[in-house]
């Protein structure tokens, strides 16, 4: 198993860079940078700039969404992306944050048919000869690129329910996951039926697991987690919550609380169950034997998540180091 | 004056660092990324240019806010400032008509599209101002409804090379009463030429015939081009734009759209835009085709000492 950092468009300019400058030298597999919509950043940009202040690393978009932009943009931005450094970006897709769309209003229709149109969209741009594309769903007219793609840019789906899940199965080369172990079991286990059924290679496809991890001095540093567990736990659909066993009154509690008194505040009425449902937190050391624990299950791929810690660089230091040291 | 190129976004990325490095050396003041549904896409494409160059200013655009938001737009500053200092330079405007069509957004089907590219340059200013960042917006114009909402924006970016037309545009932006941008330059296919390359002049042609072909009818009629152009554009509505259409396109208009100018008859064209006023020049396709193109736009400039 592998153990990669997660960053997202909220972070500055100068972590990012900080991160990225130091990816190589602690010896991580991989950079995710996932979009927070509406955040100053601009996912393609900020990926490019990880890219080209790595040379080892595996740096991938986990996630971008295909519903606030054309696929002709993704498709572009792939394939200059992949041309910086062939063979180590990534794309990750997913239909975004369910609070940052309603606050653009934008509705969630089909996610799937979107996501499956999408992902055969881009391959056939990326794969295109010289033919024109047309797609009346994504309104594509006579549509004829003039870059030779790259054929093989790897599409992970961050997905969380189950319809998603199965169409990662069977169309990406990764999903990326994110939620309560008992949910990551059934997601990853109900994925490696439909591949076996729909006869594809086991093999062929990473599972990779994303994780809000804070590496915690003392119980003061607690704060800083409950925050991250507010906003995943209420941007969290019900189906995971049922099948992780997650009580949803617990979780409205505390949507009820951000929208009355804001997120700090919000962080108080965070339980203890749910911070360990939603997020990995203790000392180096033991973040990193039970990102361990996950390999059991099938997980190919860590992602160290923010909050990281209150001292972040240290936090990711510290963890890297613990993992190597194993 | 201000020399810039734009570079060729269909190159493979390699190939584009190295005409931005090049150019920096060569010492041209900008390079422009332009943002086209058909090519890559231009953010990334500018982030790896300023990622190996330190001083020379970087243009992203023209890019249609039809096609991105002006928050995608201001976000994509946002990370290049921050990332590479603040050197960039952003051109709006409706954009190609015929390559958006071909990615869903129909610009015939929006009313007020002047409106729309004004609110857009209001959005990312704000959104820029807010972060702290210093980027110009220029307006890439051609015909008179987005001339006249030249004087909100830093400059404007007129998309054809005759006097005659420029002259007329910026007599439409003065008769909006609103001033005149701070400012004024040209965003036009070129080809400067040393030892000329009839493969280039060939590519200059098509570029030129593009632009022409996409120009408004009134810009057209206005300069009584409009009957002429109107076999080539019959052609282009059934089959792809190749060489027997380019037949149908005049030569004379060619011109109006493309500056095809030898070392020697570059001076007499620049000093003809100094007296319109004009202080900025970016040289678009073909002349950012290889290095040695770049290279003889060069020399050309440093024998009129810019």
């Amino acid at each position: 198993m592998n153990l990669s950092v997660g960053l997202t468009t909220s972070a500055s300019i100068e972590k990012m860079k900080s991160v990225a400058d130091r990816a190589d030298s602690l010896g991580l597999y991989g950079v995710w940078l996932g979009e927070d919509i509406g955040r100053p950043q601009e996912i393609f940009t900020a990926t490019s700039l990880i890219l080209l202040r790595t040379r080892k690393a595996k740096v991938g978009i986990g996630v971008a969404s295909p519903l606030i932009r054309n696929v002709t943009t993704i498709a572009r931005a792939a394939t200059a992306l992949s041309e910086i450094s062939p063979d180590r970006f990534r794309l990750g897709l997913g239909i975004g944050g369910i609070q940052d769309l309603a606050s653009m209003g934008i509705r969630i229709e089909k996610p799937v048919d979107l996501m499956r149109k999408t992902i055969t969209t881009l391959r056939a741009i990326w794969e295109n000869q010289g033919q024109s594309i047309d797609d009346e769903e994504l309104r594509l007219s006579s549509y004829r690129p003039r870059f030779n793609g790259s054929g093989d840019i790897p599409i992970f789906i961050g997905a969380r329910g189950p319809k998603l899940l199965a169409l990662a199965a069977v169309i990406a080369d990764g999903v990326i996951l994110s939620g309560p172990r008992r949910y990551v079991q059934e997601s990853i286990k109900m994925i490696k039926e439909k591949r076996v059924s729909s006869k594809l290679n086991k093999s062929n496809f990473s599972f990779v697991l994303w994780v809000p991890t804070a590496v915690l001095r003392d119980s003061s540093d607690l704060g800083l987690v409950k925050q991250t567990v507010a906003v995943v736990a209420v941007d969290t659909p019900d189906t995971v919550l049922r099948q992780a066993d997650v009580s949803r009154d617990e979780v409205e509690l505390v949507r009820s609380a951000i929208s009355r008194y804001g997120l700090k505040e919000a962080a108080k009425s965070v339980s203890d169950n749910l911070v360990g449902q939603f997020c990995m937190s203790g000392d180096a050391e033991s973040i990193c034997e039970t990102f361990r624990g996950y390999s059991s299950l099938g997980v190919d791929e860590v992602v160290f998540g923010p909050p990281y810690g209150i001292d972040s660089q240290h936090a990711i230091s510290e963890v890297a180091k613990a993992w190597r040291r194993a | 004056m201000m020399f810039g190129i734009s570079l060729n976004v269909n190159d493979p990325v390699s190939e584009t660092l190295a005409k931005g490095m090049s150019a920096e050396r060569l010492g041209l003041d900008y390079v422009w990324a332009a943002d086209l549904p058909s090519q890559r896409y231009a953010p990334v494409v500018a982030a790896v240019v300023a990622s190996a160059t330190h001083e020379i200013r970087v243009g992203l655009g023209l890019i249609s806010p039809f096609l991105h938001t002006p928050q995608q737009i201001a976000s994509s500053l946002t990370t290049l400032a921050e990332s590479y200092g603040s050197r960039f330079d952003v051109c709006i405007g409706p954009g190609d008509r015929d390559e958006l069509l071909r990615v869903g957004v129909d610009l015939d089907a929006v009313r007020g599209i002047s409106q729309h590219v004004l609110n857009a340059r209001r959005e990312i200013h704000k959104l820029l101002k807010e972060r702290g960042l210093e980027c110009r917006i220029w307006l890439g114009a051609q015909g008179p409804a987005i001339l006249r909402i030249a004087p909100a924006f830093d400059g404007v970016l007129l998309n054809y090379s005759s006097p005659t037309m420029l002259r007329w545009a910026l007599e439409v932006i003065r008769a909006a009463k609103d001033g005149i941008p701070n400012l004024l330059g040209v965003f036009a296919p070129s080809y400067v030429y040393g030892d000329f390359d009839p493969n280039i002049h060939r590519m200059l042609q098509f570029a030129s015939a593009t632009v022409a072909l996409g120009t408004s009818d009134y810009v057209l009629r206005r300069f009584s081009l409009l009957e002429s152009l109107q076999p080539a554009r019959k052609e282009l509505l059934c089959r792809t734009f190749d060489s027997s259409i380019l037949r149908l396109v005049p030569p004379d208009i060619i011109e109006k759209f493309g500056i095809f100018k030898s070392h020697d008859e570059l001076s007499a064209y620049v000093d003809e835009l100094k007296r319109l006023g004009i202080e900025h020049v970016v040289f678009s396709h073909p002349q950012g085709h290889s290095i040695e193109t770049i290279k003889e736009l060069a020399t050309a400039l440093r024998q009129i000492g810019a």
